[in-house]
């Protein structure tokens, strides 16, 4: 990184753009979590499932976050390799109390890990086992096991528990992919 | 001149199109840029405007392709300009028919129609409406009904006219917006009120007493706005038609209290809707016509041109009135406004006299060239009208369509050009040489093909029918030198015809024919060849069968029937007496359909015809259990009412005759919101030696739906003389109480009941298929030997007249009438009808009919079919 580029991103000017795509199965909080990013008056007050995807935009540091929230239905999974190529990260959002379907969140993240478009990048990931609040919730820890998340050896992760209701554990996990993203820019130039 | 050209090469440069030379490969991979991860609105939108231009111009893309770019598309909604993401919304909706997955953008529709820029909300509700299906309706059903009664009057807009689209394939959901538009109606913005207005009566349509709620309650409150009151007007017309309502009907006193509205396109339209409306009397014609008669005085150029086209419009069916404005329409003729002009210039010709017929053609003449096809067809049509009237006046007619002809033109121009010349011809055997010869001439420089194929067809039919047919074949085989392949088979095609007919031609029309199979193209050689192998036989019965009379099958039921033998892999040949004959539409058909929906929905632009009505059913009947085992549908039968109407339930039926069966499909309407009624079935009591095969139930039938019972029925058995019967007929069915509002029932058990149908006849007609020979006199000659014959002579007393007979006696036997055989020339005693058709079963039928008026008609009927039984069937049937 030149003198000027470093100048640049410490006045934060300039800002990046960078796109991330919020993947996860229905009911698990993604849109939740995108509205908890975004600044207090463009917060939307009611949320209803996505049909399809949103887009949504906050910043954090000095990259301005361009978020794909795609629809968890099963009927639109499909649709989300349309937007794989152009991503620099990729937040997977998890329902920690949701232990019956378990198996269908690693089903579905072996399909996006296998997808000729993301398995040949280095692009980070970032799970939230979010509704850490509630009673029956795993732990991080057990998410990470029953996913087989240690098996991922060319891509960094990582795990936060969250609570997108009230943003615990949301800024710590964003921060990292932040870091991580920056990285992989840099590299590049 | 040189300024001129100038001047015209200027205006190509300047008016130059920047979109002239895009290609879709090229468009399509510039699109990529939209997948880009930073959006440059700067550059997406010049794309995406050549795009939707593209789309635009017709281009069609491949599914893959509009998939692609659509998905390329949707990321676009990251960027927060204002103007792409208006043309976002544009390509979606271009793109919402072809592309597959298309809802993914609902979510981000949602947020844009509900957001807090106005801008976006009500195009985000028209794109949301063309990606949305019943399925997902659901999803946003709430923020419609929110867009509806919206304070922004382009969201409310936006939303009625989305919803009104969506009751085409989500009737029962937008139904449930009743409320919301209700209240729109009471909106102050113009607009508004209209679009809500449109909506509501959509909703209501087929429930008559809740229409005449409406218009009761908008009538008295006096609408803010003139679209709405014009549309309340049509509605209003619409009821008067329904209910046969006279002058003293409170929608009348409606309409007529119209004509003192402020606003002049109210005052219009009231006056369009009382000259329009079937049974006007003279009292209050003459006061719309006034209202007419003064526009046509106004300074507005669009007053005129309303008034005076429906002056024109309405000048066949109420001429009196339409004469008492002769002076106001006289001053129109020179109205700087051409289409002005042509209109009350041809409106003089349809109502004025035979004498001034020269005078007001040699004014159209002088401007003729200045107006539009859509106006010279005007012209056209009111030539027809004329030369129809004034037979004596045809050749002054025939040279003024001859110049027109010989003038640039498009298609539909010249098509109804040489449609009124075939007319004339057809009416008027004093104008037949002379139009024949314009259209020889015509087609020696007639740049549109599908034209020339129909007039060398017509040659080939009327040709051989003159005093002189060897003068045709000379233009005829001009066509075979200089023309394109598919005029070249026409024109062979036409030859044959003569070579059939006329025997001192033959042997030239051999010569010619023989030089046509070294033509360059297939299916001329293939004609030529079988042409002249048949007329080389000199055997009149092939003359007859294989070249003067076409191919009858209707080519849809060809073409399935065709399918399904190559699926089936059988060793037997292909029957062509099994292809169902094609059905002879009514040529008023297609003019009197558009009248009353037109006015309330506009349909848009035409598409293809849509299949015949037979075709549909056939496909619907296919589709029932063992049906298709009775062979090809041959017949659908007229529908008929078996309730009187506004009754509790109203039941219709069409009756569906095939070979040896019939199928009896009732049409069944329930028209009382607190009933759900179950297992509906008809209680058939068949006619002697008819046989019930099978029932199809109607397992549910909520209200203001319609379900349908068939019956299926074996035609007596070697019983000719009682397949004419008549059935009696009784509704039964379940019937459970339910809450009007959400249509469930209170309770589980329901009881029996049952309605009474009025009886139902299978006539003659049923069973006869109607068909044209193209030479009657040859078939009836040849039918002589080997058909059976069956004479009988008739007293018909009760006719009194020739017209009144011809007429009765066409409908009554369900044949075709021939050699327009169903003209009876004025003032004439005696009269002969000519019919054709083909019985069940495949059984061609000819019949004569000799006609003589003395006190009541005496007819004399002979009957000549392939089948003695049918024979005698028909002679009976009439007695
Ligand atoms: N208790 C609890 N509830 C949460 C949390 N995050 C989200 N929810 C709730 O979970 C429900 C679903 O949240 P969404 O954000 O709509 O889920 P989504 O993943 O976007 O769902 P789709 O759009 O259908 O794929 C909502 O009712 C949220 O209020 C959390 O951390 N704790
Ligand atoms: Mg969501």
């Amino acid at each position: 990184m030149g003198l000027f580029q470093k100048l640049v991103n410490l006045l934060g000017v300039g800002r990046k753009e960078v796109n991330v795509l919020v993947v996860g199965l229905n009911n698990s909080g993604k849109t939740t979590v995108v509205n908890s990013f975004k600044s207090e008056e463009d917060k939307m007050t009611d949320i209803v499932p996505t049909v399809g995807f949103n887009i949504e935009k906050f910043q954090n540091q000095n990259l301005a976050f361009t978020a794909f929230d795609m629809s968890g239905h099963g009927r639109y999974r499909d649709l989300w390799e349309h937007y794989y190529k152009e991503c620099h990260g990729i937040i997977f959002v998890i329902d920690s109390s949701d232990r019956l379907r378990l198996v269908v969140v690693k089903e579905e993240l072996d399909l996006l890990l296998q997808h000729p478009n993301i398995c040949q990048k280095s692009i980070p990931i970032l799970f939230f086992a979010n509704k850490m609040d509630c009673k029956d919730a795993l732990s991080s820890v057990k998410i990470a096991a029953a996913l087989g998340l240690d098996k991922i050896m060319d891509k960094p992760w990582h795990i936060s528990a969250s609570n997108a209701l009230t943003g615990e554990g949301l800024q710590e996990g964003v921060e990292w992919l932040t870091q991580q993203i920056r990285e992989n820019l840099n590299v590049k130039h | 001149m040189s300024a001129f050209k100038r001047d015209k090469k200027e205006e190509e440069d300047s008016g130059g199109n920047p979109f002239q030379n895009i290609e879709k490969t090229s468009v399509l991979q510039e699109a990529r840029i939209f997948n880009e991860t930073s959006v440059n609105p700067r550059k997406c939108i010049p794309i995406l405007t050549k795009l939707l231009y593209m789309l635009n111009q017709g281009e069609q893309l491949s599914a893959k392709e509009a998939t692609d770019v659509f998905f390329a598309m949707t990321k676009l909604f990251q960027s927060k300009d204002v103007i792409l993401r208006r043309l976002v919304y544009l390509g979606i909706k271009e793109l919402s028919s072809i592309a597959d997955d298309v809802i993914i953008v609902t979510s981000s529709l949602t947020k844009d129609m509900t957001g807090k820029e106005d801008i976006y909300r009500a195009a985000a509700i028209r794109a949301l409406c063309s990606i949305t299906d019943a399925t997902m309706l659901q999803a946003i059903e709430r923020y419609m009904k929110q867009a509806i009664v919206d304070r922004n009057p382009a969201v409310s807009s936006a939303a009625l006219v989305s919803s009104l689209h969506m009751t085409k394939f989500a009737p029962e959901v937008v139904k449930r917006w009743v409320n919301e538009a209700q209240e729109a109606v009471n909106n102050e913005n113009v607009m508004v009120q209209y679009h809500a207005l449109g909506l509501l009566y959509h909703i209501r349509k087929t429930d008559r007493l809740a229409v005449t709620k409406l218009v009761a309650r908008l009538t008295r409150m006096s609408l803010k706005s003139p679209y709405a009151v014009c549309m309340l007007i049509r509605i209003a017309a619409k009821l008067i038609e329904e209910e046969g309502a006279d002058n003293s009907s409170p929608y009348f006193q409606y309409i007529e209290s119209c004509f003192r509205h402020k606003s002049e396109m109210v005052v219009y339209e009231a006056a369009h809707a009382i000259v329009n409306l079937d049974r006007t009397t003279s009292r209050e014609l003459a006061q719309a016509i006034s209202v007419l008669q003064l526009f046509c005085g106004a300074p507005k150029p669009t007053l005129r041109f309303a008034a005076v086209r429906t002056l024109n419009q309405v000048a066949i069916s109420h001429p009196a009135a339409v004469t008492a404005c002769n002076l106001d329409l006289e001053n129109l003729i020179t109205d700087s406004n051409r289409s002005i002009a042509t209109l009350a210039i041809t409106t003089l010709l349809k109502t004025g006299a035979e004498s001034s017929v020269d005078r007001l053609m040699k004014q159209i003449a002088t401007f003729v060239s200045e107006i539009s096809d859509e106006f010279k067809i005007v012209v056209v049509q009111a030539i027809r009208a004329l030369a129809l009237k004034f037979p004596r006046k045809h050749s002054v007619l025939m040279n003024f369509l001859s110049a027109m002809l010989r003038d640039e033109g498009g298609l539909e121009y010249k098509a109804s050009i040489a449609d009124t010349i075939i007319t004339i011809i057809e009416d008027n055997p004093d104008a037949k040489e002379t139009g024949l010869a314009h259209l020889c001439e015509f087609i020696e420089d007639c740049e549109h093909v599908s034209l020339a194929v129909r007039i060398l067809n017509l040659l080939g039919k009327e040709g051989p029918k003159t005093k002189q047919p060897s003068r045709y074949i000379r233009f005829i085989y001009n066509r075979v030198i200089l023309e394109c392949p598919s005029i070249r088979a026409a024109a062979v095609s036409a030859m044959a015809q003569f070579g059939a007919s006329c025997p001192e031609l033959l042997e030239n029309i051999q010569v010619l024919l023989a030089r046509c199979q070294m033509d360059s193209d297939d299916e001329v050689r293939d004609r030529a060849t079988y042409y002249s192998n048949i007329l080389s036989k000199n055997d009149k019965s092939l003359y007859n069968n294989y070249i003067l009379d076409t191919l009858q099958v209707s080519i849809p039921a060809l073409e399935r029937t065709l399918k399904e033998y190559i699926q089936n892999s059988t060793e037997e040949p292909f029957d062509i007496k099994a292809v169902p004959v094609v059905q002879i539409s009514k040529p008023d058909e297609q003019d009197t359909k558009p009248k009353s929906e037109g006015m309330l929905i506009s349909s848009g632009p035409t598409k293809t015809a849509p299949a015949s009505r037979e075709e549909q059913f056939a496909v619907r009947l296919s589709n029932l259990p063992d049906v298709q085992s009775l062979g090809p549908l041959f017949r659908s039968s007229e529908v008929i009412e078996l309730t009187e109407s506004e009754t509790e339930y109203v039941v219709r039926c069409v009756k569906h005759c095939y070979a040896r069966h019939v199928v009896l499909q009732f049409d069944c309407l329930n028209t009382l919101n607190d009933q759900l009624l179950e297992n509906v079935r008809i209680q058939l009591e068949p006619s002697e030696g008819y046989k019930i095969v099978n029932q199809i139930p109607c397992p549910k039938l909520p209200y203001n739906e319609t379900g349908t019972v068939y019956i299926v029925l074996q035609f007596p058995e070697n019983d000719l003389p009682n397949s004419i019967g008549t059935f009696g007929a009784v509704l039964k069915f379940i019937v459970k109480d339910c809450d009007p509002a959400t249509g469930l029932p209170d309770i589980d058990e329901g009881y029996d009941d049952e309605y009474m149908l009025e009886d139902l006849e299978v006539t003659l007609g049923d069973q006869i298929q109607k068909v044209s020979k193209a030479n009657w006199g040859a078939s009836w000659d040849e039918a002589e030997s080997t058909f059976f014959e069956m004479e009988d002579t008739y007293a018909l007393s009760s006719m009194n007249s020739l017209e009144e007979a011809v007429t009765n006696i066409i409908k009554f036997l369900g044949l075709q009438p021939q050699e327009r055989s169903d003209k009876v020339p004025k003032g004439k005693t005696t009269h002969t009808l000519l019919l054709a058709g083909i019985f069940r079963g495949g059984i061609e039928v000819l019949v004569r009919a000799k006609l003589a008026l003395a006190d009541g008609v005496t007819m004399q009927l002979t009957v000549r079919s392939q089948n003695e039984g049918v024979s005698e069937l028909i002679t009976s049937a009439v007695g």
